[in-house]
């Protein structure tokens, strides 16, 4: 294979784009919680659940429409399901937002419950529903990349640029989130309550900043960017749910915010180096390069060293983790 | 505590017991069953059983309902004395009416059984009958009463909080077991109906349908094959909640045991295949890699927490990844290729399978049934060895050299344990009969090992100076530092044995065979580092509690195979039950706060000690 052929870059370029977009999302939401001062590993569970919701709804919703017409598309189908997810993640969110901040609970314990139950639970709603525990029904409904919706375009997508750009509409949003994330939480007064009530919550609490209810919404927005996360893996990236979709990348992503220390272009970067390093892990497949499983460990490998201050210092919350007691 | 407690508990419970089965007069493969409850037969699917005189239940049901009443007008309007007293009675009543109601029923089924039988039926026509939801709420209202008349006497108000390290647990699988029944609720239809339902009929039966779902959960301890089952399933539950329950106690969380767990299992691999040798060096050997495996890869966080501060959370779970990735590397492939270089695997079985070869005969554990003598299923004869071992160990310890030093005591009982496997080898054995199930199970001497491990945690916790500084690092480190504790060495340390303990349990894979071949496969389950998190939690960090929670789990995850046989519930129902405990139990069990906060429970209880002496006064 050459490596440095137009259509390898294209493809590697391409892929890399969508192997960054879940973990965008569920970096820059695990960065809401984290900033707030609540830890959240249960951003796996959030995803698993939201790509189930995203999946069921939309295959519950279209199949009356195919028991008429098999050939009709609806358009608002896969965006319910997008609704769908952020519903499901925001109310998993709850859960951990309910079990850590108001009974105080071990954070990283709740979030541990949170995964398991989403190990076990979507198994049981999957035989209720298809009669397997292990995948949903293939929905016809996803959400496709741009040049479905830009039907005057088609000559522009055949270009490498445009293969490149021919993404789905969630990719864009994923990358657009980042700046405004970033004036969310530095150039509003808002985004700088929720930093105060991860370093120093007392001091926030005396000036009048209800530190359960900006802890809330911190919590409650990862909710919302984990479940859009699940969705562009269920009715996106592939047009199913399967068992334990998330695969580690509600973990990676957190390993991003850590590497991105915390700050929306940081993670930016370090998902797009995650992203880059697992497209490129699936191009070279076979290449005799170097054996999958030591690329596949290179993200992990790459936190920890961050974390230990050998690729720079990463200094989380002052209050990360901590129970608030007034 | 608040006045309504009682008349509400006592509503709710003759509410629930109104539309309850009392009881399954017979049940088909399947759920679908005959039920009884106070006010009519339920029988969805149409079944034709012989009538059995039951018609005492309705009576017994009136006869509950003037208990509660009187609990409740007691609890109202008594004081004191008195209103214990009354308490005591009506609790001891009500346990006395429902082992009579228990009683009566099997001895009616039994006879209608025998009747049938005498009558010229091939099969007793009555099938796995039982005690249903009704009879279980009958008891635990009476043990309430017990509890609540307890709890009134003088000085037993702190009865709740200074059991709390069980309480909580408790409480939180009972939430999770009311959540779990109404997701079957929901989920399932009533098994075999057939006929329409009132809407008693339809409530009677699915309670019925929730009933059974946990009397199969439940059900493996009643078979000796399902005890061995669940012991063989909570081996490795065992060495993983050691593992996190280790680290919790110095205020370390590792969620690394699915990773320590898979290093075990590599080094157990290469020390099964590579050394050489006899087998009383080379199992010992082997069983040592595989702590020695999971050491390292908790050792490693440990060091980057202790020397960077790096969380240990974070890296734990990056290490989990690594080593999925090294099995991978190791199991996925037989050759791989370095930047052209093509490096071949000998370890790595033939063909597309990705598991290893088999470990050589000396480095395999023996399964339990060889070791108490048998060999395989038949008749055998049962060696009184391990047995007299294990008991001599026990007497030894507890009884005969009580008075000795903690280090001569450990020796003496060993000595003592050496002896009684001598002499009981030397014993005729018992004859005995080991069915086929019994034989398929592959329960090995890891179960053993396990054991050991549970003994070793109670030494090294709070029998030794380490345990104590241990334990002094997880509730005050700056505290424990001034005192002279070396808190980086001894979050190495602690990192290393709890990475040891999540590393044996590879033992009963790998070289125990607990997934039928004597290999290090890629299926093995290594979640179960996952699951030590909730056995650690139930078992609120103590040997014996992390034991019995494992045997929980254990019991549960092999009931969930029957449940998924007969009601086509899948298993996943026990992970999310786990889940749930796990997740109730982080709340602490939504109790009031001195339940968990340990400070708090004694400010409680001091507050409450003038108020006991007042009232002896």
């Amino acid at each position: 294979m050459d490596v440095l052929s137009t259509a390898f870059l294209v493809a590697l370029v391409a892929g890399a784009l969508r192997q960054t977009t879940p973990l965008l999302f569920t970096a820059l939401g695990g960065m809401f919680n984290e900033r707030s001062g609540v830890v959240n590993i249960a951003l796996e569970g959030i995803i698993n659940f939201g790509a189930l919701a995203a999946a069921v709804t939309v295959q519950l919703l279209e199949a009356p429409y195919l028991a008429q017409d098999p050939n009709v598309r609806i358009w608002w189908i896969p965006w319910v399901g997008v609704l769908a997810a952020i519903v499901a993640g925001v109310i998993t969110a709850w859960i951990h937002a309910v079990v850590s901040i108001r009974y105080r609970a071990d954070q990283i314990v709740s979030g541990t419950a949170i995964n398991m139950l989403s190990f076990g639970l979507p198994s049981i709603v999957l035989l209720f529903l298809y009669h397997n525990t292990t995948a949903s029904k293939e929905v016809v409904h996803r959400i496709m990349p741009l040049h479905a919706y830009l039907p005057g375009l088609q000559d522009f997508f055949a270009t490498p640029i445009g293969r490149i750009l021919d993404q789905s509409p969630l990719v864009y949003l994923a990358f657009i989130l980042v700046p405004l994330t970033y004036f969310a939480l530095f150039k509003t007064p808002w985004g700088l309550r929720l930093r105060a009530v991860g370093e120093h919550p007392a001091a926030a609490d005396s000036l009048g900043i209800n530190v359960f209810l900006m802890r809330y919404q911190g919590v409650l927005l990862s909710g919302v960017l984990a479940g859009i996360a699940g969705a562009y893996l269920s009715i996106d990236q592939i047009n199913q749910f399967i068992r334990m979709m998330a695969a580690g990348r509600g973990f990676i992503a957190l390993a991003a915010l850590i590497f991105g220390k915390w700050h929306p272009y940081g993670i930016l970067g370090a998902t797009l180096l995650f992203g880059f390093a697992e497209a490129f892990r699936i191009q070279i497949e076979g290449a005799g390069i170097l054996p999958s499983p030591i690329l596949q460990a290179f993200p992990y490998v790459l936190t920890m060293l961050v974390l230990a201050g050998f690729i720079g210092r990463a200094r989380p919350p002052a209050a990360i983790g901590k129970p608030y007691e007034k | 505590m608040n006045r309504l407690l009682v008349p509400l508990v006592s509503l709710v419970f003759v509410a629930l017991a109104a539309v309850s089965p009392w009881f399954v007069v017979t049940r088909a493969f399947g759920g679908k069953g005959v039920l009884l409850a106070p006010f009519g037969l339920v029988n969805p699917g149409g079944m034709r059983v012989p009538e059995v005189p039951l018609g005492w239940v309705h009576p017994a049901f009136w006869a509950w309902v003037a208990l509660a009443v009187l609990a409740s007008l007691a609890y109202l309007f008594l004081k004191g004395k008195a209103r214990v007293q009354a308490l005591y009675l009506l609790g001891g009543l009500g346990l006395l009416l429902f082992a009579l109601e228990a009683f009566a029923f099997y001895r009616q089924v039994a006879e209608v059984n025998a009747a049938a039988l005498e009558a010229g039926a091939r099969r007793p026509p009555l099938k796995r009958y039982s005690l249903s939801l009704g009879l279980y709420l009958q008891f635990f209202y009476s043990l309430f009463l017990l509890v609540l008349a307890k709890i009134h006497t003088p000085g037993g108000a702190g009865l709740l909080v200074r059991y709390r390290g069980v309480v909580v647990p408790a409480v939180s699988l009972i939430l999770a077991m009311v959540a779990g029944g109404v997701l079957v609720w929901l989920l399932r239809p009533v098994p075999g109906l057939r006929e329409p339902l009132s809407t008693y009929e339809y409530l009677v039966a699915k309670l019925d349908l929730v009933t059974y779902t946990f009397q199969l959960l439940f059900g493996p301890v009643l078979t000796l094959p399902g005890l061995f089952q669940s012991a063989l399933i909570a081996t490795p539950l065992i060495f993983t909640g050691l593992s996190v329950a280790f680290g919790f106690k110095a205020g370390l969380f590792n969620i690394g045991a699915p990773g320590q767990l898979i290093m075990g299992a590599v080094f157990a691999m290469f020390a099964g295949l590579y050394l050489p040798g006899p087998k009383f060096l080379v199992l010992p050997a082997a069983i040592a890699a595989a702590a020695l495996g999971g050491a390292i890869w908790g050792a490693i966080p440990g060091w980057l927490k202790a020397r960077f501060g790096a969380h240990e959370v974070i890296n734990t779970i990056m290490m989990n990844y690594i080593a999925l990735s090294v099995m991978l590397l190791l199991l996925s492939k037989n050759e791989w290729s370095f930047f052209g270089h093509v490096v071949h695997f000998p370890f790595k079985a033939p063909g597309y399978e990705p598991k290893s070869l088999e470990i050589h005969e000396t480095a395999r554990i023996p399964l339990f049934l060889n070791l108490l003598g048998f060999k395989g299923a038949g008749p055998g004869e049962l060696s009184l060895a391990l047995p007299l071992a294990l008991l001599l160990l026990l007497l030894g310890y507890y009884v005969f050299f009580k008075k000795l030093e903690l280090g001569p005591r450990v020796l003496a009982s060993l000595g003592a344990a050496v002896a009684g496997y001598l002499v009981g080898g030397l014993l005729p054995g018992i004859p005995a009969q080991v069915g086929a199930d019994l034989a398929s199970v592959r329960l090995n001497g890891a179960f053993l090992i396990a054991l050991f491990s549970v003994a070793f945690y109670n030494f090294y916790m709070w029998r030794t100076k380490y345990g104590y500084e241990l334990r002094a690092v997880g509730l005050a480190p700056k505290a424990a530092e001034y005192a002279g504790v070396k808190i980086t060495q001894k979050i190495v340390l602690t990192m290393a044995i709890a990475g040891a303990f999540a590393g044996l349990a590879a033992t009963h894979y790998v070289l125990g065979g607990g997934i039928d071949e004597y290999r290090f496969k890629q299926s093995i389950p290594y979640n179960v580092g996952f699951d030590g998190i909730a056995v650690a939690l139930m078992g609120q960090n103590t040997p014996i509690g992390v034991t019995l929670a494992a045997g929980l789990f254990g019991v549960l995850l092999t009931g969930g195979l029957q449940l998924n046989l007969q009601l086509g519930i899948s298993r996943e129902l026990v992970l999310v039950l786990e889940a749930l405990i796990v997740l109730f139990i982080a709340a602490g069990g939504f109790l009031p706060r001195y339940f968990t906060d340990p400070l708090l429970a004694a400010e409680f209880l001091k507050r409450l000690a003038p108020e006991a002496e007042k009232e002896v006064a």
